[in-house]
């Protein structure tokens, strides 16, 4: 029964409301949530106790590749497997081929961070069970949602229930997976 | 207005910021006095523009930024913009500490001890005749000279000062009236002063600090001078703020938000300032013509290929004032701390001086006992640097202190405070 379900879906009234309802949420101790909305609201990724994004990494170590392919690149064409005299110039130094050192630093950073933002997104993803609950379509439009996954360990059909409704929600349902 | 402990607290250091200050910049004096007699009379008055140059490129950044932020309507930094006011006012100031350094060598007779191109009769270095006689100053010397040199420093102090002036003064007023057409005016003025301002910070870089050395070439100069003046400005404000609002001065609205975006701002012109600084190497370095490469050449060796002091500089410059502060600011807590801010702004702030050092003292003395007859000026701190920098310094906060006991500590009735006290990241 539970692996047909996919968790609880509970709307709020306005921002505010949903606001203190994640944090009430995060408090009791729910681990796999989340909160929906059609426009960004301040503050909510603390409300919800989330830690910051992990994209930055993704984008330092896409970085880091293209600086040490530039700098490689250069070096084993110029200096090592056909070493080239041009305009005087040491085969290899850092100065003359620093565009491409930074140009592929730049490159490989933003496919890093585009990579990133993909892996931590969990993109490409086709099929999302919360687009079985029709009051969920209306979120692009004006509704507030928090939805509770049944994956989470927590997760109880009734005492869940009980929960949203005591923390505010309302056209409380489950959904199916 | 604040209340009356925090005036208190503001005239009390004001005061002493000023004695500080006089009493350092009399060293400053008595240091180029007695430097004249030495067998480098320069670097006395090189003292004094180091000093001089460290504050105004603050002063001229936050004029830039101020009217940046203006031109695009931005709204966040409302409650900094009014810090980065009381700043302006130290423009005058300047100005008057600028004098010294045209008219000292005037009165004593020598009027190119500073700027060589200023006397047409003083000595080549390496025994070339004199600089009446240089073919590359005779084409500069339609630029390079005396009346104009004066003319231009007028004309740049009095658009600092006249920018500085009218954007104090209407955001001062609104404080008062809460007319909203003193924030349109400011807008309009910024939109024409930025192209004044940018134009005569370039020209003033070239006039004070690049015709140092007048035999050089880069179109790349004034912007470094501004890439420099943003990151010493966006450091000096951030200390600013962070200190004034620890002593209660603007508690509260000084947030974590603000302190974000100005550290994004402080890694945006770490980075401007390397693509800058090494655009102008690697065009001269691609180029390699002598006429330009000789700038480089003696920031690296004594001309025999051994390295001076100042090639330890150069690393210096690359790894501390570009490296280190790029990767710790790259890391989000570094702009959000507040103590790890304080780090890396004081960080950035000592090497844009050791930048200043690099870019103005070197240079070819004449030594009839060295081999080419001029040996090369090296890195070295002199006790009157020391005191030019804090006597420039001090009258600088001076007038800052004076300045806040003249307006709220933020703007009140601006329109866009609202959006400003409630930034979040």
């Amino acid at each position: 029964m539970s692996e047909e379900i996919y968790g609880m879906v509970a709307s709020f009234k306005d921002t505010p409301s949903l606001y203190h309802a994640a944090e009430k949420v995060r408090d009791a101790g729910f681990k796999h949530w989340d909160t929906y909305s059609s426009f960004p609201i301040h503050g909510m990724p603390e409300a919800q106790g989330q830690a910051r994004s992990k994209v930055p990494i993704f984008t330092f170590a896409g970085g880091l590749t293209g600086l040490t392919l530039g700098t490689t690149m250069v070096w084993y064409m110029n200096a090592f497997d056909y070493p080239l005299i041009v305009g005087g110039y040491p085969f290899f130094s850092p100065v003359f081929p620093f565009p491409v050192m930074y140009e592929l630093t730049i490159l490989l950073a933003a496919f890093g961070t585009l990579g990133g933002m993909f892996i931590m997104n969990l993109l490409p993803q086709h099929y999302n069970s919360l687009f079985n609950c029709a009051k969920f379509l209306e979120v692009s439009d004006n509704r507030l949602m928090i939805a509770i996954e049944a994956k989470d360990g927590q997760y109880d059909p009734i005492a869940t229930k009980q929960f949203l409704e005591s923390i505010g929600g309302f056209d409380i349902e489950e959904v199916k997976a | 207005m604040s209340d009356q402990k925090d005036i208190q607290k503001i005239n009390s250091t004001g005061f002493f910021a000023l004695v500080i200050g006089l009493v350092a910049l009399a060293c400053s004096l008595y240091g180029i006095f007695s430097g004249l007699e030495s067998e480098d009379p320069a670097r006395g008055f090189l003292s004094w523009l180091i000093g001089l140059s460290f504050w105004l490129s603050i002063a001229l950044g936050l004029l830039f930024i101020t009217q940046i932020w203006y031109v695009f309507h931005a709204r966040w930094p409302t409650i900094i913009r009014r810090q980065c006011e009381h700043f302006l006012s130290v423009f005058p100031w300047l100005f008057l500490l600028f004098i010294p350094l045209f008219v000292i060598p005037q009165m004593i007779g020598d009027p190119g001890v500073l700027w060589k191109w200023l006397d047409g009769t003083n000595l080549l270095p390496g025994g070339q005749g004199i600089v009446e006689d240089d073919p590359l100053y005779q084409w500069k010397s339609i630029y390079l000279n005396s009346n104009a040199f004066i003319t231009r420093a007028v004309i740049y102090f009095s658009v600092f000062i006249g920018l500085s002036y009218f954007l104090r003064k209407w955001s001062f007023d609104t404080d008062i009236t809460g007319d909203i057409e003193n924030t349109h005016k400011a807008r309009r003025l910024s939109s024409v002063g930025l192209f004044l301002l940018a134009t005569a910070s370039t020209l003033a870089a070239i006039d004070w600090f690049k015709s140092l050395d007048y035999h050089w070439f880069s179109t790349m100069y004034g912007v470094w001078f501004f890439a420099a003046s943003m990151r010493a400005a966006l450091s000096a404000i951030l200390i600013y703020c962070i200190i004034v609002s620890a002593k209660g001065y603007m508690k509260g609205t000084f947030k974590q938000a603000h302190r974000y975006d100005l550290g994004c701002m402080m890694l945006a012109f770490t980075i401007f300032w390397a693509y800058i600084s090494f655009s102008q190497y690697f065009l001269i370095y691609n180029a390699n013509i002598p006429e330009e490469t000789y700038w480089y050449n003696i920031r690296e060796h004594d001309g025999y290929g051994v390295k001076n002091s100042w090639w330890a500089i150069s690393l210096l410059l690359i790894f501390a004032h570009f490296v280190i502060p790029f990767l710790l600011l790259l890391w989000y807590k570094t702009k959000v701390v507040v103590s790890r801010l304080i780090f890396v702004s004081v960080w950035i702030l000592a090497f844009h001086l050791i930048d200043l050092y690099w870019n103005l003292i070197p240079g070819k003395v004449i030594d009839a006992t060295a081999t080419h007859g001029y040996y090369i000026r090296q890195f070295s701190v002199e006790i009157f640097d020391i005191t030019a920098i804090i006597g420039i310094g001090g009258i600088c906060i001076w007038s800052v202190c004076r300045s806040m006991l003249k307006a709220e500590p933020i703007p009140i009735k601006d329109p866009n405070i609202l959006k400003s006290l409630n930034h979040s990241e």
